[in-house]
Order: C-alpha cells, then structure tokens, then sequence
C-alpha cells in the first residue's frame, strides 16, 4: 500500500514536471478552454479547427514579431466546473495573457470572473447571452449579443405576415434568453405567442413537443434549436406530415444540419448575424480551409472563431504580449477591422454590433433569403 | 383529437425503443444479478458498428452489414463480460457499478476518438409517414414495433422453451447450485451477453435510424431502460417491455399537458409511483 | 500557486460532499444516486438568500436548514423501496430537482444561472482572496470531519453499520431501522447542502447543469476509491481522485493527436477504474473489521 502511494506519488510528480519542460521553446502562447469531450464537444472540435486553420496561416506568414503562436488547448469537458479548472490551469500554469474561451454561456458566465479578477483577457467567439461581457473590461466577445437577434427574429415574423406563432426552444441558457427577447419584441409589435414549449437538447424523441407546438396548424412556428435537436426534431416533423413555416435562429444556420436532416429541412428560414459570403475577406478564408480540410463543412461558429484568432494576433503586434496590452489594443485595432464575419469594431460593452439577414434552406444550400 | 392518438401511437414507439434497450438489461440483471451502467454503451457501439460497415472501406450491403455489425456487437458484449465482469463475479454490487461505469466512460470516449463528436447519419432518405385516419406512421416506425415484438417473441421462447435458456434460468436463480448440477455456466453466461448485445445492437440501430448517431445517444436513454427494467423487475422480459412502453406513453402523453422541460421528470414520477404501490417491492431486503 | 489553491479548496469541499455521501453509503448502506439533489438545494439557497442582501451567516444557515428539509421529505417515500430501487427513485428525485432549478425561472433565473454570488463575509471579516477562502472552507471541513466521526463513532454509527450489514438482526434487537436511516439520510443531506454552498460561494456563478447525475457518480467514485465505510476514506479519495483527474491535463502528446487527447484522457480514465476495482475494489482505506458476506472479494 505504502509503496503504491510512493509509485503513484512520483507519476504524478513526474506528470506535472513535464509540462513547463515541453514548453521550453520560444512561442506566443494562448490560451483555449474548449469542450474537447463531453456533451458539446462537436463545438469545441469544430473550434479548433478554425483556430488552427488561423494559426497555422499567422505562422506561416511568419508569425508574431518573429516568433510562432502556439495554442494550449484545455479541455473543459462540457462543464462549467471544468471550464474554470481549465481556465486556472491556464492562467497559473501556463501563465498566457489572453485566452479563447468556452462555447456555452453558462459554461463562460463560470469563468469569467475568474479572468476578470485574475486581469487576464478572454474572448468569446459564440457568446450570444446579452450579460456576457458584464464580468468585467477584460471579457471581449466577436459575436454579436442576441438582443439584436430576437428583435431581427420578431421583425421577421411580422414582415412575413406571421402575427400569432408558437415558439419552441432548447431550453438552456441561448434559448431562453433568445426567446425572451424574442417575445418582449414580438408582444410590443401585437404579435401573440400562442405557446412556449421548451426542451433539452440532444434528445432523441420531440414528436410530442412537434405536436403540441403545432396544434391549431400554426401558419409559422418559431423554432429556436441547434443542429443536434433540430436535426432530429425537423426529420420527425417532415415524417409526421407537420406543415408549417419554420422560423429559427443562428445555431441552426449550419450546413451540418442540412446534411442531417435533408429535404426535411428545405425552405426553412432564419436570421443571423449576417456577414456576407461575397467579401474577399470570406472567400480567402473559404479558400484556405478548403486546402487544409477539403471538403469538410465549416464548423458553426468557425468563421468567428477564425475572426478571433487574427483579430488577437493584431492586438498582440500592436499592444505587445500582455494582457494590458492586449486589451487596450482590441479596441484599436478592432476598429474598422473587416474579418470574415464583417466589421469587429468594439463597442463600450466590448462586443461587436451586427446587421441581422434572414438564411433559408433552397435545393439543399443554405442561401440568402429574397421574399 | 388527432393529437392524441398521434401521442399516443409516439408513446408506443418511444416505449418501444426504451423497451429494447431494457430487455438486454434486464436479462443480465436476471442471470447476473446486476444493472449494467455500460448498457448504453453497448446500444452506441451496436449503431455505430452499422455505421463502420457500411461506409468505404468495407461497404457491405445492407443485410450482410446489418448481420455482420450484430455479430460484433455480440463480440463486443461477451469481451464486456469476459474482461470486466468475469472478474467480478462476486464483488459487491457496488464495485461492480463503479467497474461498468469505468467501461462506460471507455467505450464512450472511445467512440469519440475514432469517430470524434460530430453527429452522423446513416444517410436512408427522409421520407413522410403513411397517414392512416389521420395519424402519421413511418416505415421505420412500423420496422421499429415490428422488429421489438419479434424479438419479445424470440427471446421468450428462447428463455423458456429452450435448453440454454432452462440453464439461463437456473444461473440466474442460483450460480453455485447451477453450476453444482453440471449445468454449463459459463455458457449459458455467455449465450445471455450475446442476446442481450444483438438485442442492444438492434435497439441501437433503430434509434439511429430515427433520430441520428453520437457518441452520447446511449447514455441519454439508459436512465429511462433502468427505470423500465426495475419496473418489470430483474429477468423479467414482458415486465421490461410493458415498462418501456408504459414510460414512452406516460412522456407523450404527459407533454401534452405539463411543460416538456419536466418531461423526463414523468418517467421518473410514473416510476417511484409504481414502485411504492407495489408490495413486492417494498421494504424486505434480501441477501 | 492559483491552481494549487484552486484544487486544494475543490479538494476540500469535495471532501464535505464525500463525508456526507459515505454516511449514507458506506455506513448505513443506502445507495443515495440523488445526492447532488442536496448540494444544489444548498447551493441555491444560500446563493439566492446573499444575492437579496440576506447576510451569509444566516443564508448558510437557512441552505443547512432547507438541505436537511428536503432530505427528511425525500426519505420518507425512498426509504421504504429496498436496495435498488432506492437507488433508482433518489436517482429520479436528483433528476427532478435539477428540472425545477432549469424550469422554475422566477426563482433560479433557469438555465440562466445566478451570477455575482457574493463571497461570504462572516462577522464582517470578507473572505475574499483564495487564501482566505481557502481557510474558510479548511475550517468547515474539519468540523464536518470531526462531527461525523464523533456520530460514527457513537453508538448511533454502530447501529447503522449493524442496519447496513443485516436489517433483520438490528430490528430483532429492537432498534427502529426507519427512524435510523430517515436519520442518516437527512445528517448526510445537511452536509451535502453546506458543501454545495461554500461552492457557490467560491465559483460566484451556478446554473443548474452544475448540478447533474454525474456529479453524484463523481462523488460516489471518491467515497468508493478511498474506501467507503471509513473515517478517512472520503477524504483520500477526494485527494487521490481530483488530484489524477486534472493531473491527466498535463499529459502531452505530439500536436497531430490533439483532436484525440480529450477522449484519450476519459478513456485512461475509465480503463483505470476498471483495474481498480479488478484488483483493489476497498479502496484505498480498507474497512476495519468489517463483517464478511459471501458476496465480498475484497476482504479476502
């Protein structure tokens, strides 16, 4: 017993040790607390690959002032109370001054006090909850808050004709915050909400929820869901016969879920933070990822994450590698900046503003909608 | 109106699926007395075995694969039990909870990293239901019901007009007395991990089919397959299918009326309710 | 040094929570799979109590109090469904109250989650910092150690052990085996509700995903690795586990197996559990004298 503890004791020691000696090497780090397992590790996948896509184009252009980036990804497993290990373990021990944090707004609502009180900068490149900047003049985000998108979701409805809607979400904290906003516009502009069905994603069954939400034949049912639940709840809908316009947000913009869910999908229409596909900035990047990844979809949220990495890469150049520096550097060089997903100048919350256009689902591509 | 008969043909159909998933757990729970946390495990791996046959390399038509991807799910449930729970035959049956979540988490994370976390589909066309007197029914579904009463039917008469499954029987009332009698434990043993694999294999690909694959869709059911199989109690076959079917209805129904975010509460509430009605169930340990 | 003090006050209230649920199990034998039910009562009681002014003495002790209340309801239908199907009920009561803090939005901001939950001040000293914190919550574990030990070292904690190994015999002897267990299961909740509150109070953000079943599967594990049914178990445990949890972080591979780390890690995770409990299923801290049933390898 006594000598297990002494073998496990020196494996440990011996683990924890090899760490700072691997990172002997002269680079740039940041820091990345991504879901690179659990419940929503499709995202923090996806994320890395847009990540990676970006440094590896920073490096090859030659890096930052001479030397390379390195990301140190951290795995916060889904949870919240992993984010913030991740996110300790990355400032203490890794000592980066600025890091990407996690997708999920509870999962960075966790850890955002932790960056704040510690003065190191984090950014959120798919934060949609209105709060998420509150924390603190550390806490950026590059994706626009849903304050803006519920009332893009009310404003369509209405522009559509649609005045009376049920509205079904995935019930965390993106849907539920969307849809509050969503009703408070739509109420004010004398829409009526004929229900409010809530359900959990990743779930393998909503025929119920289906039926309910469109009892009454519904002319438009407001349906704000993620590729996961969307994939399913659209196919089982198509199956069922369930014909009513399909209104959704920006998690379902996704080429993922047409690949899913098929012609079950088609003609469906949604808003999003719109950035349009015909910039030079957007096809350079859908150029490079097509040499790196082929044919692979881009990862929702991919671009903003792309935005994030270059977006940080000009703040280090300018502010130097400190997260002072970096901070006070965001603002400038954010200004005016045109990424791929449009202009990323920060506003006093240290967000980003965004126009709001309407996607639908034709021939089994997403495109713009034209009425 | 309509509605609830949709509901409730639903109901049946979730019933059905959380009823295949419990019928390979409660017949280990019958002959090995215990609840096997990596059941969903097993469901995923099932689906996912479908899904390696038939995508290049290996390409296999469809009944080969289906028959192919059964056997390695067998072979995947026996090597469970051969591995970990041979083992373990005799530990308390709390270790051998902490032994089958250990698998869980294995095989989990290990579909995850050939596969990674993406969602993936079979690729079968979406097409509409039937619709009959205004209800909508799906080929799958109708496969779905089928396939769940042929392998009732199967199972039962395996269980009980068989040889192997009189030895079944016999292992599960009494190990060291089966064994005592020369009855072949081991084999018999072995002859439930493999029924109760196919049984998840089969459960697994029909959810696939329904809804899609992920490394997690085991898991999110198993709670509900425990709950169904406690409510028929251990071993007992019809007991694990009326319980499956009991809770799908009891959800679809219920959602009806109470907020869908309670809706996994239902099975739940049904649950404990059934359980402290039931006198054979109440408080007499037994050791 | 943040990272130390961060794991070591994880480390600590994960020992609470463990002490709490190794009552329950270890010693009276009542497989509780609802317990984080009971941390989230606590966690939410005092977070929401602080965050309307209500001074931290008195909103620990109303989250103790509402921790124990909802244990002693809890029990009362539970503890009349044998072994199993205890387990599967407080699993189900676990889920359902996970449902009420998503769903109950007036009351628990759902799925929102409640952010700025103040640190504690206790007679107006701030425990701001991590080292105080950190103290804090030392303070608290002790206590909780030393009055469990002081229960389970009465003739109260014998009788439970006695209940645990066989029902039948203690109730011969006239012992009240309900009353007992009702007993264990709401000292074990109170607990469970204090180390949920000093979490709240250290992570200043809670939301109802913190509160799911594989947080009782993870404290369960703890109670089990250190060996359940001992006084120092829990708290071995709770070193050894978190400790080689995180300590898997800093397993490096070369760059193009990154994608794969993650799952890596899990699967190192849940293979050694495996071996564990093939080769050392006690745990870490064997049980002293404990009486042996056929079913037991590990006392061999």
């Amino acid at each position: 017993m006594k000598k297990n503890l002494y073998r496990l004791s020196i494996l440990m020691g011996v683990l924890f040790l090899i760490t700072p000696l691997a990172a002997a090497q002269e680079t740039i780090k940041i820091g990345a607390a991504f879901a690179l397992s659990g419940s929503i590790a499709v995202y923090g996948e996806g994320f890395k690959k847009a990540v990676d896509l970006a440094v590896e184009e920073i490096n090859a252009a030659g890096g930052l002032r001479g030397k390379k980036i390195e990301i140190i990804y951290e795995d916060n497993k889904s949870t919240p109370k992993d984010c913030v290990t991740a996110v300790r373990k990355l400032i203490a021990v890794d000592k980066v001054p600025i890091i990407f944090g996690p997708a999920g707004s509870s999962n960075f609502m966790a850890v955002a006090p932790v960056a704040q009180e510690s003065k190191v900068v984090m950014i959120s490149a798919q934060g949609a909850a209105p709060g998420l900047t509150k924390a603190g003049e550390y806490i950026f985000r590059v994706f626009p808050s849903d304050v803006l998108q519920g009332k893009g979701i009310s404003d369509l409805c209405i522009s559509l004709g649609y005045m009376e809607v049920p509205v079904m979400y995935v019930n965390n904290d993106w849907g539920l915050g969307l849809k509050n906003v969503f009703v408070e516009n739509f109420k004010k502009a004398g829409g009526k909400v004929t229900d409010e069905i809530p359900y959990d994603d990743g779930k393998t069954d909503y025929r119920t929820e289906l039926i309910r939400a469109t009892k009454g034949s519904p002319k438009a049912t407001v349906n704000l869901t993620y590729i996961t639940s969307g994939s399913v709840m659209f196919k089982q809908a198509y199956e069922m016969g369930i014909k009513t316009q399909w209104i959704c947000g920006s998690a379902a913009k996704a080429p993922k879920l047409v690949e899913l869910a098929g012609k079950a999908v088609e003609g469906i229409i949604g808003t999003y933070p719109v950035f349009s596909q015909e910039t030079k900035e957007y096809k350079t990047f859908r150029a490079s990822w097509k040499k790196k990844y082929g044919d692979e979809k881009v990862p929702i949220f991919g671009e903003y994450n792309y935005d994030m990495v270059f977006i940080t890469a000009k703040a280090i150049e300018k502010g130097g590698y400190t997260s002072d520096g970096i901070r006070r550097a965001l603002f400038e060089v954010g200004k005016g900046y045109r990424g791929v997903t449009g202009d990323k100048t920060f506003d006093q919350d240290r967000g980003v503003g965004s126009e709001y256009g309407v996607w639908t689902v034709r021939d089994g591509q997403i495109v713009d909608y034209k009425k | 109106m309509p509605f609830l008969f949709q509901s409730i043909l639903n109901g049946v159909l979730a019933g059905c699926i959380y009823a295949l998933f419990a019928m390979g757990l409660t017949l280990i729970y019958g002959v090995l007395n215990f609840v096997n946390f990596a059941h969903g495990e097993l469901i995923m791996w099932g689906a996912y075995f479908l899904y390696l046959v038939m995508e290049k390399p290996i390409s296999l038509p469809l009944p080969f694969a289906l028959a192919f991807s059964l056997f390695l799910t067998a072979l995947l449930g026996t090597g469970m039990d051969r591995f970990v729970f041979r083992p373990l035959r005799h530990a308390n049956p709390l270790t051998l909870l902490i032994a089958a979540l250990g698998l869980s988490f294995l095989l989990r994370n290990g579909a995850q990293f050939f596969w990674g976390a993406e969602i993936r589909t079979y690729g079968f066309e979406i097409k509409r239901g039937f619709r009959f007197l205004e209800i909508s029914i799906t080929l799958n579904q109708i496969m779905i019901i089928f396939v769940t009463v042929v392998c009732i039917s199967f199972v039962y008469l395996l269980f009980h007009r068989s040889r192997l499954g009189k030895s079944m029987r016999a292992v599960s009332d009494n190990l060291e007395l089966a064994r005592v009698v020369g009855i072949d434990s081991k084999r018999a043993i072995r002859f439930a991990w493999v029924i109760a694999s196919i049984l998840a294999g089969v459960g697994g690909i029909l959810l696939a089919l329904d809804t899609n694959l992920q490394p997690g869709m085991g898991l999110i059911n198993l709670v509900k397959a425990f709950a169904a199989t406690l409510l028929g109690g251990p071993g007992n076959l019809w007991g694990a299918l009326w319980g499956g079917i009991l809770i799908g209805l009891a959800e679809n129904l219920g959602v009806l009326v109470i907020s869908p975010g309670y809706k996994d509460a239902i099975a739940f509430g049904i649950m404990v309710f059934m359980l402290l009605i039931r006198p054979s169930v109440l408080f007499r340990r037994q050791e | 040094m943040d990272l130390f003090l961060h794991l070591c006050i994880m480390i600590a209230i994960y020992i609470i929570f463990a002490l709490s649920l190794n009552l329950e199990v270890g010693y009276t034998g009542l497989f509780n799979f609802g317990h984080v039910a009971f941390f989230g009562i606590g966690a939410y009681t005092s977070a929401l109590l602080t965050l309307h002014r209500v001074p931290f003495e008195l909103s620990l002790l109303l989250a103790l109090a509402m921790a124990c209340l909802w244990g002693f309801l809890l029990s009362l239908p539970s503890l009349r469904l044998r072994g199993d199907y205890f387990g599967i009920a407080t699993l189900g009561f676990g889920e359902i109250i996970r449902m009420v803090f998503q769903n109950e939005v007036w009351l628990t901001k759902g799925p929102m989650g409640l952010p700025g939950i103040p640190k504690p001040t206790l007679f107006s000293y701030r425990f701001a910092t991590l080292h105080l914190y950190l103290s804090l919550v030392l303070a608290f574990t002790i206590l909780t150690f030393l009055i469990l030990r002081v229960i389970l070292r009465s003739p109260f904690g014998r009788v439970l052990k006695a209940i645990r190994e066989d029902e039948i015999a203690a109730a011969t002897l006239g012992k009240n085996v309900l009353r007992f267990r009702i007993k264990s299961f709401v000292i074990g909740s109170l607990f469970a509700g204090l180390a949920g509150a000093l979490w709240a109070h250290y992570t200043t953000f809670i939301s109802p995903g913190d509160f799911t079943l594989l947080e009782t599967i993870l404290v369960l594990l703890i109670v089990v690795l250190g060996g359940k049914g001992t006084e120092w178990g829990p708290v071995l445990g709770a070193i050894v586990l978190i400790f080689f949890q995180e300590s898997l972080r800093f397993l490096r591979l070369p760059a193009e197996w990154t994608r794969h780390l993650a799952p890596l890690q899990q699967m190192i995770f849940g293979g050694l559990l495996i071996l564990l409990m093939i080769f050392r299923p006690e745990g870490l801290i064997r049980e002293k004298g404990k009486i042996l049933n056929a079913g037991d390898k590990g006392d061999q």
